[in-house]
């Protein structure tokens, strides 16, 4: 495992994750959600797990993604606070 | 505080952090939606922490060659668990946010607080 | 005042946790119990035992084969419970906004999007079919089918999807997954071993073990990645239909 690249992943994880719970536009914090999930499928891939990068790019910045954003423009998209 | 050994630990803190700050979401945000979101954070945190447990260090990928003899491989059970656990956390993602939909429907709002009639803490 | 007292406990739970972290094994020792205990054996006899050279979907299909079949009834009741809250779209009535709206994608999306949609569909079935041999298997290839669709559906509309994909193909391919699980299963049981032992119905158990198990992983493979493919879709189509179009984008006339 490469430690530099791991250091970068997991920086980049905790600032998405930040950006994601600080934002206070729903779709800009899907956009960012999506973000999350495919570093996390690179995070997989580090940890020598093809098959959850694989379904983790598929299903986290594909399907997951999609509904958030579904959901935000049938409802609303601030937060109020 | 055995700070060299956190260190090298880094996926495991990483992991911890993840999942405080997912929980701080679900309890603090009074929005579904980033509720939700919150949720999402929580689950890969601990996804990351139980297949970091099964990293062995120049361990392949669980694939065995054709005939290929003694073949260090990492630890395949963690990751089939968290296989199960990626594919059950979209749906209840899915479900949690239909749900969102049908209480915009009837509420108008997303808002827990202003759902429930309570002031705001 | 609230906001403090959370910050304060999830502090505390913090500290306490990293205290565990400080105290535990090395990350990638390869001599941690967890990898001496059960593993061993499934990276030894794995493959002659369970039949695929990838040994995670040994694990999911053979060793751990009722947490699949939960996991396969988790994915079918949250569309049970999507449909129950949202109903299902009805053909030439329920149109998506972006049928709605007056705009439409620009012709570099369409395009893109018909040229690789063909070629994510590929890899999706490669991904199915070659699950047992390198990286991938049912639930890979199942998501990567219902990406490809939802993409398809965003890009091109609502209606021309329900025109291909239609409502009464769907409603099969969704329940395969369960249905086929339970009747391989079963095969086992009435052949005198443990259900979800696969064995041909020719052949006594034990004997010719690459052919018993090899066929009946790659049917319900193919049942799973068809199905989670079919059940991400009709989520996805239950979430973006709407009825009736009161707040429709008005687009004024240039």
């Amino acid at each position: 495992m490469n430690w530099t690249l791991n250091l970068v992943l997991l920086t980049f994880l905790v600032g998405t994750a930040f950006a994601m719970i600080m934002l206070k536009d729903l779709l800009a914090a899907a956009v960012v959600f999506s973000a999350y999930s495919l570093i996390m499928a690179i995070m997989w891939s580090q940890l020598r797990a093809p098959d959850l990068a694989l379904t983790e790019a598929a299903v986290g910045a594909g399907v997951t993604t999609v509904l958030f954003v579904i959901t935000i423009f049938r409802t609303v998209r601030k937060e109020n606070r | 505080m055995n700070w060299s050994r956190i260190f090298q630990n880094l996926n495991y803190a990483v992991s911890l952090l993840l999942f405080l700050m997912g929980l701080y979401t679900l309890a603090m945000k009074p929005n579904l939606i980033k509720k939700i979101m919150g949720l999402n954070i929580l689950e890969t945190s601990v996804f990351l922490f139980i297949v970091s447990i099964g990293m062995v260090d120049s361990g392949q990928a669980p694939v065995m060659a054709h005939g290929a003899a003694q073949q260090v491989v990492v630890n395949p059970i963690p990751q089939a668990l968290i296989l199960t656990g990626i594919v059950v956390a979209v749906s209840t993602t899915a479900v949690s946010l239909s749900l969102c939909i049908r209480i915009h429907q009837k509420y108008g709002s997303l808002d827990a607080c202003e759902i429930l009639g309570r002031e705001v803490a | 005042m609230k906001k403090l007292f959370v910050i304060l406990a999830l502090a505390a739970l913090g500290v306490v946790l990293l205290w565990v972290v400080g105290k535990m094994p090395e990350m990638g020792d390869s001599r941690t119990p967890d990898k001496t205990h059960v593993v061993p054996r499934y990276i030894e006899d794995g493959v002659k035992e369970a039949g695929a050279e990838n040994l995670i979907t040994d694990v999911i299909l053979n060793y751990r084969g009722y947490d699949t079949m939960g996991e396969v009834a988790v994915i079918f009741s949250a569309l049970c419970a999507v449909i129950a809250l949202l109903d299902r779209e009805k053909r030439g009535v329920s149109r998506s906004a972006v049928d709605a709206s007056q705009v439409r994608s620009s012709r570099i999306v369409r395009v893109t999007v018909r040229i690789l949609f063909p070629v994510i569909f590929l890899f999706a079935v490669y991904l199915i079919l070659h699950g047992e041999n390198s990286a991938g298997g049912g639930f890979q290839g199942g998501a990567v089918i219902g990406a490809s669709i939802i993409v398809f559906t965003l890009v091109f509309t609502l209606i021309e999807s329900t025109r291909d994909i239609p409502l009464t193909l769907r409603v099969i391919l969704e329940s395969l997954s369960v249905l086929t699980f339970l009747a391989v299963g079963f095969i086992g049981v009435f052949k005198g071993v443990e259900f979800l032992t696969y064995i041909l119905p020719g052949l006594s158990p034990g004997v010719a073990g690459a052919l018993r198990s090899q066929v009946f992983m790659m049917s319900i493979e193919i049942a799973i990645g068809v199905a989670v493919g079919a059940i991400f879709t009709s989520i996805v189509f239950a979430m973006i239909k709407e009825e009736n179009f009161e707040l429709e984008p008005h687009i004024p006339e240039p």
